[in-house]
Order: C-alpha cells, then structure tokens, then sequence
C-alpha cells in the first residue's frame, strides 16, 4: 500500500528498518491528550502566577515609596510588565500547535511557523524590552537625584549602564535571529517561485 | 442529536480513524520520528506528540484529502515544530540537498556492503538536512511518487520530481554501490 513503484535498495533498507513498534491504545492517547492539555493549563498558570507576583512586589514598592517620581516609575514599571505578560499570554496561545494541522501543507506550516518567530525576533523591542523603558528610565532620575555624593551616582550610573548594556544585547541577538529566518524564509520562497 | 451525543459521535470517529492510522502507518511514523530527532527518549516523547497530534487532528479530518496524506503532513508539520524548537534550544544549522552533497564524508569511495552502516549513514545525512528536503527525502524512502509529495507538502510534482531525481543522483554518489541503490 505504501509504495507506489519498485523499491531500490537505499528505500529497502529504509523501510525494513527495525522499529520499536510503539503502539498507544485509544485510552492511552485520551490519557496523554488530557495530561498535555493539563501541562498546557499549569504552563499558563504558572506565567500568570509569575506576573501576578512580579506586580505584587513592584505594587508594594509603588505604596511604599513617597516622593512622585519613584511612584511613577513604578506605576509605570507595573503597566510595562502587564503588557509584556499580556504579549507572552497571547504568543503562547499561538504557540500552541493547532489540532487541525492536517489541513495545511508543510510547506505553508513551516514558513508560517518562521514567519512567526521571525516577527517575534524583530519585534522584541516593541514587545519585550521598550515597555520597561519608560519605567527604568524615571526610576534612574529618581535614584539620581536622591543620591547624596558622587559616588551613589556613579554606582546608580554603573548598574542601569549594566542594564542598558543587557537590553541592547538582547535586543541584537533577536535581531541577528531574525535574519537567519529571513534567510530561510527567502529559500523557501526561492522554491515556491521556482515551482 | 443532543451536544454530547454529536461529540460522543465525532470523538469515535476520531478514535476509529486514530486505530486505523497507527495500525497501518504505526512504523512509517516511527522512521519519520528517527529521521527529526537522534536522541531516543527525546525521539520516544516526538513520536508520543505525533501521535496526540494525529488524534486530535481527526476531529477536523474531513476527508478532502487520503488518510495517508493527512497523517503525513500532521506528523511532518508537528516533527517540524520540533526541529524549529530543538535548532533555537541548541542552535545547530541544519543544511539543504545542494550543501549534502559537498559534505565530507570519512567512508566516501568505499563500498557500504553493510546495511546497518548504510542506514546509520543515510539517517546521519537525513537528521542534518532542513525540514522541507528533508520532507521529501523521507516520502521518498517511504515510496511515494512526486504527485503524492507534492500533496503532502504544498510542492509541484514536478518540482518534486526534480528534487527525486537529485535526491537519487546525491545518495548514489554518496553510498557509492556501484549502482546497486538506484536500480
């Protein structure tokens, strides 16, 4: 049934391969298919439970602090984290591979699938590092100017250059990434033209 | 029919169709799920999610196109989200048909008598190519002809004929039997 024309010797050494003959009876795949939706469920969970805390404890600093520019900062540390953990809930239900996958060719799902974490890669900025800025950049003036000598401010310089540093860098290898699946994107492309 | 009945009815079908599929292509699956992934229990867990993603799939199964083409292009599009998930985790590149060719090889020029050298050799070059030739190596090694490839991956048969007929001219070379492979 699975050949359609005399076999030569590389497709009969393939096909007389030995396997393990793993077979899941239809109870078993019911059992995985719930324990998978499950994982799902907890994966999720546990996101929102990290955001949830992550606003939790920059809430409490929010309350706890005095002066107008700290609380600010907070608020607006608060509000950029909310949106990222927003993004990662709505990517991660993209994610999440569509049970009706059958439908699709595998040359449209693969591009589909570069396509999409290609966008991510590119668009990490919008998405993941620039809501935090607004936040990190008043909470720098503020530790600034409540710095008593040189020397707070050059320790306050020294750690956001730190964190400038780190956001730059991701922000570069997310953009080298994204060119690398330009590139495949592009062979794929190349051979649907080609066709 | 009630909700439940009609769900109780289609998750049946789902079942009947699930038994039917991993009866008859049970070892193509398993030989698809060796050719994406190396390592065995990563490779058992890929091949646990071919599976789930066969069954739930048959509930959108509408029978516009085979049984076969569907189980192909499910278990090729999970295994590729596979290999996009493993290549980001170890970030290894993986190489098209024409870079197969050009790669070194330690036992070039001799004769591969032995069948398991030979199939640990062609799963070796297999497990490094990119996810689309790699699709239509593997259908090819599974039988199918160019038209049946071409269903499968969205491809023209006769694209697909040409990438066959490159698939056999690289092997041949690279295995190097005096003919015997493409007979």
């Amino acid at each position: 049934m699975m050949n359609e024309s005399p076999k030569n010797n590389l497709q009969e050494i393939w096909q007389c391969q030995p396997v393990e003959g793993i077979k899941m009876s239809v109870e078993e795949i019911h059992g995985r298919a719930t324990k998978f939706e499950k994982k799902i469920w907890w994966r999720n969970f546990r996101e929102y439970a990290a955001g949830a805390i992550a606003i939790v404890v920059l809430g409490f600093s929010f309350a706890s602090s005095h002066d107008v520019l700290s609380r600010t900062a907070f608020a607006l540390l608060i509000a950029g984290m909310a949106y990222v953990f927003y993004q990662l809930h709505r990517q991660g239900q993209a994610k999440n591979v569509p049970a009706a996958m059958g439908l699709e060719y595998s040359l449209h799902f693969y591009r589909n699938e570069l396509e999409r974490q290609r966008d991510l890669a590119a668009s990490v900025w919008t998405w993941y590092l620039g809501p935090f800025v607004p936040g990190l950049l008043i909470s720098m003036i503020a530790a600034m100017l409540h710095a008593t000598h040189l020397r707070h401010v050059a320790a306050v310089a020294f750690w956001y250059a730190l964190i400038a540093a780190f956001f730059i860098f991701a922000w570069r290898l997310n953009v080298r990434a994204a060119r690398c699946l330009q590139r495949m994107i592009d062979d794929l492309q190349a051979a649907e033209s080609s066709q | 029919m009630s909700e439940a009945g009609a769900k109780a009815a289609v998750r049946s079908a789902q079942d009947e169709l699930y038994q039917e599929a991993a009866g008859t292509y049970g070892p193509a699956l398993e030989r698809l799920a060796h050719a994406y992934e190396a390592d065995p229990d990563i490779r058992r867990d890929l091949l646990q999610e071919i599976h789930i993603a066969l069954w739930r799939s048959f509930a959108s199964f509408d029978g516009r196109c085979s049984l076969r083409t569907w189980i192909y292009r499910v278990a090729h599009n999970a295994a590729t989200s596979h290999v996009i998930r493993q290549r980001r985790a170890k970030g290894q590149g993986l190489i098209g048909l024409e870079e197969m060719e050009n790669l070194p090889d330690a036992t070039s020029g001799q004769e591969t008598a032995d069948r398991n050298q030979a199939l640990a050799r062609l799963m070796e070059l297999i497990q490094r190519l990119k996810p689309l030739d790699r699709q239509v190596i593997l259908s090819y090694l599974e039988g199918l002809d160019a038209a049946s490839i071409g269903e499968i991956t969205g491809l023209s048969a006769r694209y697909v004929s040409t990438k066959i007929y490159r698939i056999k001219e690289i092997l041949t070379r690279r295995f190097n039997a005096g003919g015997r492979h493409d007979e």
